[in-house]
């Protein structure tokens, strides 16, 4: 799997950024870059230099939801991997993020490892389909 | 109507209905009729008007009445219960994060005094004054320590990567602060509206939908958020993969 990916990851809270980008690195990927919401995240998305997005649900200004939405509408991002990692656990919820298309869904608190078998199922899905 | 107002609004109107029939002046007399229909037709809108305002004020004070129960009964015992929640949660990461670290000193110290012991048989063999012996022990000393450098250190970075992960506390303890402050914003509103209609009798408006909107719910609290809420990481999966992810 190539250690290249570059990732954003879209949180409200600095500390949870910290600690997504950390484990990240811990996992070979030092290419991290961060937004506090769906109205800052999807400029750098649409930039064009985001390979994999990770974001909340739960945020102020855009939701993590509506910018899931806003990534399958727009065709140059609508094949862009999104892991959803929040702490919005009612099912319907989760029922919702899967029709909008989202990836993987990891819910908070969660574990390093948690997070590792997430990114690798939709990387080894993603690399199944080219 | 009692009869006093009776006389001072219908008397005079009667008297000249009464003259004018009297004197046979019909265009006379059909005017004064007119004007005896007009007045009564007036009151009767006065009071219509009064009972619409009447009722309007009823129904805002009702609607504000059930938010407030709503908040009292339910939302600020719910607060109550999220906000110990909260502090069950930085309680336990912060022994979590004490724990840790407590741990992972001795850790650190022994490698530093081992690496000690170390340093004095290695400066015997730097400065070629080390007997056979020693150097037996010195290699032997170097085996075990290499080895426990190995292990322990990736103790340590373990024990650093749990510390990490347990200040994850502060995103969702965050969230449920952030609910429990618009609650108390709303609660705010509402009290103020209701001394407004109370001195005003006028213009306020429920404004709750304002803050149910949602965009999103935060993290579930046991105990309040149970029923349609999954039960970890596997329910998730589970439901998911029936879903065809």
């Amino acid at each position: 799997m190539s250690k290249d990916l570059r990732f954003l990851v879209v949180d409200d809270f600095s500390t949870m950024r910290r600690i997504i980008k950390n484990l990240l690195h811990d996992l070979g990927y030092q290419n991290v870059a961060e937004a506090d919401d769906g109205n800052t995240a999807l400029p750098l998305l649409q930039a064009g230099n985001i390979d994999f997005l990770i974001t909340d649900w739960n945020m102020p200004g855009m939701p993590g939801l509506e910018l899931l939405k806003a990534v399958r509408a727009d065709p140059k991002l609508a094949k862009m991997p999104v892991l959803m990692l929040t702490a919005e656990a009612k099912r319907e919820q989760i029922v919702e993020a899967a029709q909008a298309g989202v990836n993987g869904y990891v819910i908070k608190p969660f574990t390093a490892v948690t997070l590792k078998e997430k990114l690798d199922k939709i990387l080894e899905a993603r690399a199944a389909a080219k | 109507m009692n009869q006093e107002e009776l006389k001072s609004r219908y008397g005079n109107l009667v008297l000249n209905l009464s003259v004018a029939l009297e004197a046979g002046d019909e265009k006379a007399f059909f005017t004064h009729l007119g004007a005896i229909a007009r007045e009564r037709d007036d009151g009767l809108w006065a009071q219509l008007r009064k009972l619409t305002t009447d009722l309007g004020s009823a129904l805002e004070r009702f609607q504000l009445d059930s938010r407030l129960v709503d908040l009292a009964e339910k939302e600020v015992p719910d607060a109550k219960h999220r906000l110990d929640y909260v502090m069950k949660m930085t309680d336990e990461a912060a022994h979590k994060t004490m724990d840790l670290v407590e741990q992972s000193g001795p850790l650190a110290g022994r490698i530093s005094s081992d690496a000690e012991k170390l340093a004095a048989l290695w400066e015997q063999f730097r400065t070629r004054q080390i007997t056979p012996e020693a150097f037996r022990d010195l290699l032997d000393k170097m085996d075990v320590f290499l080895d426990d450098v190995r292990v322990t250190s990736e103790q340590l970075r373990r024990n650093l990567a749990e510390v990490l992960m347990a200040q994850g506390y502060q995103d969702l303890s965050g969230q449920i602060i952030r609910g429990v402050i618009k609650l108390v914003d709303e609660v705010e509103i509402t009290l103020g509206q209701l001394v407004h209609l109370a001195t005003s009798q006028s213009g306020a408006q429920a404004s709750s939908d304002k803050f149910r909107e949602s965009r999103g719910h935060g993290p579930a609290v046991p105990g309040l958020d149970n029923g349609a809420v999954v039960n970890g990481q596997q329910d998730i999966d589970a439901l998911l993969s029936g879903l065809g992810l």
